[in-house]
């Protein structure tokens, strides 16, 4: 996972002013500096990473007292910034319940990796004793229906959606409806992509959310995204309010700062990530396990606790 | 004690100090527009080395922002003009169907940018045969099928466009689909054979390993690869990287941009891509439907850039 490099890089400025002889403003500011680059680099929102700057060298001033281990304040102060840029207050994960009907709906920009989330996701749960179904509610794009029953069919999950109807927010409606009946579980709902700019697909995510109620709405962020990851995934929240992130294509050559943005920008966890195209390519992941990864903190929490 | 209003005067020589200020408020401004840090540095750079020892006659600043608006504007502009339809029809001349391949990694709208292609080239009164060269993702070829179904409707006359396709499986069958769908295309007296990819990760060379066969086996006229807008940084790479996969003596030929009505002015991916490998852009992708593919252009992207 290349997420790890800017840890890394983050870790090794920081190393630099802990081997310095004289911290003075200059050595802060080269850190700085180096921590920002590092986070630009990653696809980190650009107003993050300057606001972030301010917070780190204000807080240093701040706490700077005389006969005060300056090195480990930074140290410290470093770190508690960065992880309040990712923390959701530890914002509770959705937890289905058995012998109840949960429902789940995917939503994304295009492209992200919702449909192939779907499966992988029905297989997570249906490994854990859920019974668990999939509904189609992508009627826009091409093939879309085919995407799903092919995975689905593989997957050995069942599978409800329609090649006729074209209007998304009757046929999840039904499916749901029909998995109810049935007492499945946990519903998976697959919606089409969509993007702010255009308001009547955010009106039509709108309206399938009050049509199956859904109990978790989640998020499928490609890992690749660049600077328009704070804006949309803002736009989504507004207007689906969803609960967990789910990160795709985590296999891929970026560094994932967009979607640290998206995280940051929403205050909402990461739920999994996916790591290929493939149903076993998924991994649970908590939003400190997260941070930690991100920020390689597993060894610097161990360092300061010394 | 008013040497900071010195650049505000015509005639001064501008020094490398100068520069700094501007230099990093114009790096900001790319990163924001989604340009990545490594690609502004250069362009800044450059804007720097061609400014230095000159005399200016405006602010700094503003001399700065034009040097660049130059930079992004020769950038943009392609080498050659572009005159696709024009190579196709001398090709139809020979009698050969003219191949056209895209390429890009996953999910970033290559078949849908396909079938627009495709809207296009019926429109100008072509004989299109799609072919599903993705074999492997769920769906793929249903997902041709349908835009060929569609695209009957659309054109006066159905025979214009047909699906070619072999189902799924691994990359032999991919070749074999390329092939066939060519003198396919040759016997049934179709202008123009769109090659449609499998999406894939341009750092896993075992997938990348494939174009290699692919490229020797359906020798496209064209390959286009398509980025879309969305990406960050990693565009560079993407592009470096599908520009290096065909082996020696064969790069892309295009870039389609896609889904660049999704990013509002963060329209900087595409000086990533073009940057990283001197590759022209043949069109932006503008929406989900056929006719959301445009020509760039270059004046707009370049005020969306600098605004
Ligand atoms: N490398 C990699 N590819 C992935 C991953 N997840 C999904 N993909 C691929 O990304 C492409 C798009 O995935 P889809 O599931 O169709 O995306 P979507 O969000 O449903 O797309 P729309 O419905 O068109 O908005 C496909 O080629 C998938 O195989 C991942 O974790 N890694
Ligand atoms: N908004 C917008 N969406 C687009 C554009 N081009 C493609 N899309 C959408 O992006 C999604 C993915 O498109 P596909 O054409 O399936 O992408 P692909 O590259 O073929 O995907 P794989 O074959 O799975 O790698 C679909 O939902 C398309 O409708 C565009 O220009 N603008
Ligand atoms: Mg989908
Ligand atoms: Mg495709």
């Amino acid at each position: 996972m290349v997420l790890a490099d800017l840890g890394r890089r983050i870790n090794n400025a920081v190393g630099n002013v802990t081997k310095s002889n004289v911290v003075d403003a200059d050595v802060i500011s080269n850190m700085l500096k180096e921590i920002c680059n590092a986070l630009l680099e990653s696809d980190v929102n650009i107003k993050l990473v300057a606001q972030l700057r301010e917070k780190i060298r204000k807080q240093i001033d701040a706490e700077d007292k005389p006969g005060i281990n300056k090195k480990k304040l930074i140290q410290k102060v470093v770190f508690d910034e960065l992880v309040k840029l990712v923390d959701c207050n530890e914002a509770e994960l959705f937890k289905p319940k058995k012998k109840q009907t949960n429902v789940i709906m995917m939503v994304g920009l295009q492209g992200a990796g919702k449909t192939t989330t779907c499966t992988k996701l029905a297989v997570y749960y249906q490994r854990r004793g859920f019974k668990v179904g999939m509904v189609c509610g992508d009627t826009f794009r091409a093939g879309a229906f085919d995407q799903l029953k092919q995975n689905a069919t593989k997957a050995k999950i069942p599978y409800y959606g329609s090649y006729t109807e074209t209007d998304p927010v009757k046929v999840t409606f039904d499916g749901v409806e029909e998995f109810r009946k049935e007492k499945f579980e946990i519903i998976i709902v697959d919606t089409s992509g969509r993007h702010r700019q255009e308001e009547d697909l955010f009106e039509e995510m709108v309206q399938i959310g009050k049509a199956i109620k859904p109990n978790q709405t989640i998020m499928v962020l490609d890992a690749s995204i660049g600077q328009s990851a704070e804006s949309q995934s803002k736009a989504f929240k507004e207007s689906s309010d969803f609960g967990a992130i789910i990160i795709t294509k985590m296999d891929s050559n970026s560094k994932g700062g967009g979607a640290l943005s998206a995280i940051a920008a929403t205050n909402t966890p990461v739920a999994f990530i996916a790591t290929g195209e493939h149903i076993q390519n998924f991994e649970k992941f908590s939003g400190r396990g997260f941070i930690s990864k991100l920020l390689g903190i597993g060894d610097i929490e161990g360092l300061m606790e010394h | 004690a008013f040497s900071f209003l010195s650049g505000l005067f015509s005639g001064k020589t501008v020094t490398e100090d100068d520069l700094t200020k501007t230099s990093k408020s114009l790096s900001e401004h790319l990163i924001n527009k989604n340009v990545a840090p490594e690609i502004a540095k250069k362009l800044v750079e450059r804007i720097n080395k061609s400014l230095v020892g000159t005399k200016v006659t405006t602010s700094i600043p503003k001399a700065a922002r034009n040097a660049l608006e130059k930079e992004l504007l020769k950038l943009l502009t392609p080498e050659t003009s572009i005159n696709l339809l024009k190579e196709i029809q001398s090709k139809k001349a020979a009698r050969k169907p003219y191949v056209i391949s895209v390429v890009g990694v996953n999910g970033v709208g290559k078949s849908t940018n396909l079938s627009k292609l495709a809207f296009w080239l019926l429109s100008n009164k072509y004989r299109v045969l799609i072919t599903a060269c993705d074999t492997f993702r769920s769906g793929a070829v249903e997902q041709l099928r349908v835009h060929v179904n569609n695209l009957k409707k659309l054109t006066e006359d159905e025979s214009h466009v047909e699906l070619f396709q072999g189902g799924y499986g691994g990359a032999d069958l991919v070749s074999k689909i390329a092939k066939g769908a060519i003198q396919y295309a040759e016997e049934n007296k179709f202008d123009i054979v769109l090659l449609d990819t499998a999406g894939r990760r341009h750092n896993d060379a075992q997938l990348m390993a494939p174009l290699q066969g692919f490229v020797k086996a359906a020798k496209p006229d064209k390959i286009i690869m398509v980025g879309e807008a969305l990406v960050g940084t990693d565009s560079v790479q993407q592009a470096k990287n599908f520009n290096g996969a065909f082996g020696p003596g064969r790069t892309l030929d295009f870039f389609i941009i896609s889904k660049c009505d999704t990013v509002g002015d963060l329209i900087g991916s595409m000086v990533n891509m073009v940057y990283a490998t001197g590759i022209p852009i043949l069109f932006v992708g503008t929406g989900q439907t056929y006719t959301d593919l445009r020509t760039l252009s270059v004046d707009w992207a370049v005020d969306t850039l600098m605004s």
